[in-house]
């Protein structure tokens, strides 16, 4: 039985559809991401997950048990909100103690849990100060010993990493992970960032508009994504116009629009199908032959260089060199793309055009 | 254009210096980066260019002239800040259109500007639209379109991206930066995020609690770091720390109390010092455990895309971390005895750090 599910929830503010028809499963001690653009409907749909908005229609079950009409408080559920919301007048013990003490938990219990807590996000030492003596990162990492103190088995994090600087965030983000493992809890973690959502989750249910676009683990999302939306919102991706020319189960044959065939994983395609292939910047390799391309632009990455190019067929791409090799290439200089067909995912083109499926706002 | 120098800036409010005397020259036409963590000072400078923040003291020179005391409207460098302020009662057309210096120009040059502005950031079809009613990223254009149509010879912008969501931040980095540079501008732009640094800047400023520590390209930041922290701070390091030997011109290494001993390039740093080692994480390599001088157990592995980030645990040592290319997943388990190694001209030798290793490379 899932710890969590959804069954036909949909939500409406007036004419706007926050949420539509979702089905949801969240099994005992999974860590799930609801990732997704602004205004896809994620944080509407935790919110009724905690009770704090009545869905329109369909059921919240919680172990089992409509959560109909059940306050948050009665849920089981911890929550850590984006905008980090200590209590400023208390201290850190004081703010870890808030959950045990409002639970009536026994003497012992009070003076134990919230130090057992403030230990696993290392913060013993901070114990005695104020919140606003306090880093961002600090702050909200108190927030999460608070929520976990509560002892809820149920972790709820809207956007818990994104008032932090990019640094912070790539720290804290694996203490999310590694802490809620450690007390196999169950974590419904909502962010925009599809890295974070990569790094920390067991399974991505990534929405947009309302909908669930997709669900898998992130790397099948990312290796295999079902959807052209879903291959571009999580991770980079080259998308590139073309028709196909032949299609068998060893692989599907395109032609891009300067009339350059280039080769794809198999799908259900019959010649003539109009298509979409989808190739990620680090699969795409300069060749002898194959697509030909200007470059246009260089960044250095680090370890490696982007390089931007337009080709003959009209289709911008972008790929990676090795940064020694980097220095081989000009803007400018002609050069010619390809890729291992295993790398290159085809998908039929969207009625409403490439740009509309993958949209972002 | 002008290129804006700042000379010995420094700005104290009551208990933190905020600005502990900047030294900086942004070129004509150049795209700089101010790069560094919350409350390192990077908006204080922004504000003592645009003349929002007077210096205690030292000096700012738009083109080699004293500006110190010229008034923000007359510098011509306007600041677009984090929260973009657009008016809400006014359309995007009436925003872009608000500035001092637009209200003198005659009807028929407005009308021109705002078609050709509104092209610029693809915000053509919503003229007539309220803010609220625009996405992030619009609004984020619109703020910017309004900035440039008061035709300012240097662009300022806090942390411009901050507020959009991830994916949308990665393809307005390209379209930013394409836009300024089509429009000739001086621009210096504040973030925290290391990769839209890289990827933007034509130079970086990297910047810590009120100091500029290094200026330079994003190659020679990334590669020849001036600290641990800048090392770190700009795409992630490993660290050992121990005792410089065997240094020469082919290299040096550095040896632990445990006898181990790694590689890096020549290093000024005396034989006999304490000293650290520092190396990307995107350098260094997981190898057969016989093939390397450094061991430990993988004690996790974390897919990220492209790469699988993989933490090993080495003894004495603690977490050292790499990146492995996607096509490698499936050689390494959580558990895995391994090897740790990377290109001895990698690896960077710097001084122990006077405050400990730990408080130097502290984020926040």
């Amino acid at each position: 039985m899932p710890l969590v599910e959804l069954k036909g929830v949909s939500k409406r503010f007036g004419k706007v559809v926050a949420s539509s028809n979702i089905d949801l499963r969240i099994e005992d001690g999974e860590y799930v991401t609801i990732l997704g653009p602004s205004g896809c409907g994620k944080t509407t749909l935790i919110r009724m997950i905690a009770g704090i908005l009545e869905p329109s229609e369909g059921q919240v079950l919680i172990g089992g048990r409509d959560m109909d009409g059940v306050p948050i408080e009665e849920r089981d559920i911890g929550y850590v909100f984006q905008n980090i919301a200590l209590f400023p007048h208390l201290n850190v013990l004081e703010n870890v103690s808030y959950g045990p003490i409002a639970k009536d938990a026994g003497q012992e219990e009070q003076r134990t849990v919230p130090a057992q807590y403030l230990g696993l996000v290392n913060l013993l030492d901070r114990m005695k100060m104020f919140p606003s003596a306090l880093s961002g990162g600090e702050q909200q990492k108190v927030a999460l010993a608070r929520a976990l103190a509560s002892g809820a088995r149920i972790l709820l994090l809207d956007e818990p990493l994104s008032a932090l600087d990019a640094r912070v965030r790539m720290d804290l983000r694996y203490e999310l992970r590694r802490i809620t493992k450690d007390l196999g809890l169950t974590v419904l973690h909502v962010t925009h960032d599809q890295e974070e959502a990569m790094t920390v989750s067991d399974r991505i249910v990534l929405m947009r508009r309302g909908r669930i676009v997709e669900s898998n683990t992130p790397e099948m999302m990312y290796r295999a994504p079902k959807e052209l939306f879903t291959a571009n919102f999580i991770g980079e991706t080259n998308l590139l116009d073309g028709v196909v020319v032949a299609s068998g189960d060893e692989r599907t044959l395109v032609e891009l629009r300067d009339g350059s065939v280039m080769g794809a994983q198999p799908g259900r395609f019959e010649p003539g199908d109009a298509v979409v292939i989808s190739v990620r910047p680090e699969c795409v390799r300069v060749a002898d032959d194959g697509l030909s391309a200007v470059v246009r632009s260089m960044s250095f990455m680090g370890t490696y260089i982007r390089i931007t190019a337009e080709a003959e067929s009209e289709d911008i791409l972008g790929f990676d060199v090795r940064v020694p090799r980097g220095r081989d290439f000009n803007i400018g200089d002609h050069v010619h793309l390809g890729w291992s067909m295993e790398s290159a995912l085809v998908y039929p083109r969207p009625p409403g055009g490439i740009a509309e499926a993958v949209k972002l706002e | 254009m002008p290129s804006v120098t700042l000379r010995g800036i420094v700005k104290r409010y009551s208990d933190v210096t905020a600005a502990d005397g900047f030294e900086l020259t942004v070129n004509d036409r150049e795209y700089l980066c101010l790069l560094g963590p919350t409350g390192a000072g990077k908006t204080t400078a922004l504000r003592v260019i645009a003349g929002l923040t007077v210096p205690d003291e030292g000096t700012v020179l738009f083109d080699g002239k004293d500006v110190t005391s010229l008034e923000p409207e007359k510098r011509n460098a306007v600041l677009l800040s984090q929260t973009y302020s657009l008016f809400p009662t006014m359309t995007v057309a009436d925003n872009v259109l608000f500035g001092p210096d637009i209200r003198k120009v005659s009807e028929g040059d407005k009308e021109q500007m705002l078609v050709s502005l509104l092209d610029l950031v693809r915000l053509t079809s919503r003229a007539e639209s309220y803010p609220r009613e625009l996405s992030g990223g619009m609004q984020q254009r619109c703020a910017l379109a309004r900035a440039i149509a008061t035709s300012p010879d240097v662009l300022l912008l806090d942390e411009p991206l901050r507020a959009l969501d991830a994916r949308l931040r990665i393809d307005l980095r390209r379209e930013l930066k394409s836009l300024a540079r089509t429009l000739g501008l001086t621009v210096v732009h504040v973030t925290h995020d290391q990769d839209e640094a890289l990827m933007m800047a034509d130079r970086i400023a990297v910047m810590r609690a009120g100091r500029i520590v290094q200026v330079g390209t994003p190659e020679e930041v990334f590669n020849e770091p001036a600290s641990p922290f800048v090392a770190n701070f700009v795409g992630q390091s490993n660290f050992f720390t121990g005792t410089v030997v065997c240094s020469g011109p082919d290299g040096a290494m550095v040896e632990d109390h445990l006898g181990r001993r790694v590689k890096a390039r020549p290093t000024d740093v005396p034989e006999g010092q304490k000293a650290v080692l520092a190396i990307k994480v995107g350098h260094t390599h997981i190898l057969k455990r016989e093939a390397a001088s450094l061991h430990g157990r993988i004690e996790r592995m974390l897919f990220e895309g492209r790469v699988v980030h993989v933490d090993v645990d080495v003894e004495g040592v603690g977490r050292f971390s790499s990146k492995v290319p996607l096509s490698y997943h499936g050689r390494y388990r959580v558990g895995d005895e391994v090897g740790i190694g990377w290109n001895r001209n990698k690896a960077k030798i710097f001084p122990y750090p006077e405050g400990g290793l730990q408080n130097e490379l502290r984020v926040d």
